[in-house]
Parts: C-alpha cells; structure tokens; sequence
C-alpha cells in the first residue's frame, strides 16, 4: 500500500481457455479467495453468452446481474455481491437478457471497477468466435490460460495466447487444470513452457470437490479448503505475482480504449 | 482400412468433436465418422480421419493421410478445428472386419479425450462401454506411449501453424471489430 491511497494498485487479469470443459469459472473463483487473503478482489462472469458463475458462488437466485448493467438498466454497482471475502458480479443467463446486454459496455463496467479493487478477475468466454467473448481478453493486463493436458486444450491455449499478444495483453501464466493421475503432465508441462509465454503457474488434480463445491453453490476454496485442487489454485495465485500500477490512470486506460457501439 | 460407404446419418462443421461424440453415444450409433479439418493450415498430411462406433462407443481410429491407426491417428486428427463432421450408418457384421484390426483399436474414452478434451464425456462413454471396449481402457495405460500429446507438442511446425493462422485471425478480427 502507497500513502494515503485506499487503492494504490489494480491488476485486470482475464482467465481464459479458449475451450469449454477446462474449468475456467471454478478457477477464477479459486485464484480470486486466493488473491483475497492479500489483495481487495472483484471477480466479474464476463462470459456473457454462457455465463455460470453465478451458479459456482450460489448467486442463482439474485435480482440484478450484469446483462442489467449491460443493458444500462442497473448501475455497476447494483450487481455487486459480497460473497466469500470478495466482490462479484454474477451475469445471468437468459437469452433476452443477453439479447439486451450491450457487449461493448464492458470496457466501462472494467473502468468503474478497476477504480475500486486492487484485482480484477475476468471469467471469459470458451470460445474466440464473438467481439464479446475477445473482450475480455482485450481489457485485461494479463492473461491466465487455462488448460488441461490434451491437445485441443493446448492448441485452443496457444490460440488464447495469441490474441493476447496481438491486443497488447500479456500472459500471466498457464494454469493446468483437472489434470489426472494417469497423464505425463511433467513431461507435458515442461514442453508446453517451451511455448507459452510466463510460468506454469500450478498443476490441478481433477477433483471431486471441484464438483461437489459447484453442487453446493459455493466456491472450491469455500466448500474444500484443504483439499489438494485447493492447495494447487492457492499455489497459483500465489505466483502470479499481482503488478502494482495506479488505479486512476489504468481506469482512464479502459474508458478510452476505442471500441465503437454495435452496429 | 476400408469401409463400404454407410448410411448418412448427420453433416455439419463444428469446432468442438464433443457434438458428434455425444450424439453418436446417444444414438448408440453402429457406423463411422469422417472427420476432415477446415483449417489447411495444420493438415499434417492429406487426408481424412476416420473413427468407427459399436452401439455408440467408439471402437477403430483412423488416418488416410498418414495411414496411423490407433491412438497415433487420434494425433494425427487432433488438430484444431472446425471439423466437417459426417456421421454414417453400417452395419455391424461389415464393420466386424475392421473392427478385428486391434492395432487399430482405442480406449472408448480416448477420442472424447483426446479429440474433444472433455473428460466427463470420455467418463459416460467409459461407462456405456462393455466389458470388451474397457479392457482396451486398460491396456492403454501401459502402450500409449510416448503419448499423443507429448508428440503434439514436439512438433513445432504444426505449434508454429497454429500460432501463425491465430494471429492473422486475431489482427483480421481487430480490424473487423474495431478493437483497440
């Protein structure tokens, strides 16, 4: 903490895989209590097509998400839940409401946030294919790149990478995530480093809790803190290594970030 | 490997295998699926790649372009999608000679794994699977090596393709979408 500044610091980091199944939403979740302990953390569902989270931090039922906020129906801050050491903002799932919601006002829903947390996580989308499910990728610092070690988790991880690396974002580092007992992830992680840009951040087992905990409506770190999939996500938020930067102009950096309005 | 042409059953393109694995499981499909890479880019070699059911568990992969078969043709047709994916219908008594061919043969749960990377859908389709289709789960275990994935990554051309086709579609798409 610097001076008298209550937020001295904000780092935007987007999860993102590329690919359905690998366990974005579950990480994010884990990597944002985890940052928690240390940092004033907002973890947004910016998968606003397929969103989920709101099913992960038991949010299912509530009133106002972000397709409201996106919809300029509700301010910000209307759809901010304080749930488990952390603020979220949960994005419903219904097709009118995503219908309504204007993809393009997230880079302000980033800037308004980013003024007032130290970490701001991004669950993206699993897919590349839209301006909405890029755009997170677009506003974030850094990129953490899910993956699980099979080659269209890989190939789709490298895509991710790429895109970061063309809109100026870059790669925190990769995460592998559900990994089994039966696969070579050494051997595997190590040629993967060859490819990717910053560390491997951890290696998460495949777990029974993560599922449990999604039944639950709760968080991994929540429902099964001692359990090793936790201990790994803890492992990796620890490596992130968060970079310090001042919140003002960072907030200016997304509000002028030149996205026109839908056509 | 040769096959009489099937029934057709269902075409489309699609960027994730897990579609067509699961609707052949559901269907319990006895027949074979053609699956041809969109992307020219990554073809590693000419040609299709081609995987079998039994009562919707897969049973014989296979590559025409590199003529792998087995686990080693799931590389070969583990590139990056789109996929056009054809479904066919045949009959089991034709299918019975190929499906003799056990160095063909994979895991049941292999190609939802390896081609879609989507365990849970490897998990059901192991479980749906019978006594025989499981013990080649088992033998797997020990003669999958070295791995598919390892040699996915040994092999720079085809990292260096898919680096390549994504950042021209990510520089096009800044463009087209108008992204800072």
């Amino acid at each position: 903490m610097i001076g008298q500044q209550s937020r001295p610091m904000v780092e935007v980091l987007a999860v993102a895989s590329g690919k359905g199944g690998t366990g974005k939403t579950t990480s994010t979740l884990a990597l944002g209590m985890a940052l928690s302990e240390e940092y004033d953390v907002t973890v947004v569902d910016a998968d606003t097509g397929m969103a989920n989270l709101l099913f992960h931090a038991g949010l299912a039922d509530v009133e106002t998400t972000l397709h409201d906020v996106l919809a300029a129906d509700a301010p910000v801050e209307a759809a901010i839940y304080d749930r488990f050491g952390m603020g979220v903002v949960p994005c419903g799932t219904s097709l009118a409401g995503f219908r309504d919601a204007d993809p393009t006002r997230l880079r302000d829903v980033v800037a308004d946030l980013a003024a007032d947390t130290d970490v701001l996580l991004l669950d993206s989308a699993a897919a590349l294919g839209s301006r909405a499910a890029v755009l997170p990728i677009v506003l974030a610092d850094r990129v953490v790149v899910v993956l699980q070690p099979t080659i269209p988790s890989l190939s789709d991880g490298l895509k991710v990478q790429e895109y970061a690396k063309t809109y100026d974002s870059a790669v925190a580092g990769i995460l592998f995530n559900r990994v089994r007992d039966d696969e070579a992830i050494e051997d595997i992680a190590d040629k993967a480093a060859r490819y990717f840009e910053g560390p491997t951040l951890a290696t998460v087992p495949e777990s029974d809790a993560a599922r449990a905990a999604r039944r639950a409506g709760e968080p991994l770190l929540a429902h099964a803190p001692n359990a090793p999939a936790a201990d790994a996500f803890r492992e990796a938020a620890a490596a992130i290594d968060v970079a310090a930067g001042e919140s003002g102009p960072v907030a200016d950096r997304f509000r002028s970030a030149v996205i026109p309005d839908q056509p | 490997m040769k096959l009489p042409r099937g029934r057709l059953q269902r075409r489309r393109v699609v960027s994730d295998v897990a579609t067509p694995l699961a609707n052949a499981l559901d269907a319990a499909l006895t027949g074979y699926a053609r699956l041809e890479s969109q992307d020219a880019l990554l073809l590693s070699a000419e040609g299709v790649g081609v995987l079998t059911f039994e009562e919707g568990i897969p049973v014989v992969a296979y590559h025409t372009g590199t003529d792998a078969g087995g686990p080693a043709a799931l590389a070969d047709i583990a590139v990056s999608g789109p996929y056009r994916i054809e479904l066919f219908e045949l009959d089991a008594e034709t299918l019975a000679d190929v499906h003799a061919a056990e160095e063909l043969t994979v895991p049941p749960g292999m190609p939802a794994r390896r081609l879609a990377g989507d365990p849970a859908l490897a998990d059901r389709t192991r479980e749906r699977a019978p006594a025989a289709a499981s013990a080649r789960e088992a033998d797997a275990a020990t003669t999958d090596a070295p791995g598919a994935v390892e040699a996915f990554l040994a092999d720079e051309a085809k990292i260096e393709a898919i680096q390549q086709r994504a950042r021209e579609e990510a520089e096009r798409r800044a463009v087209e979408w108008d992204l800072d």
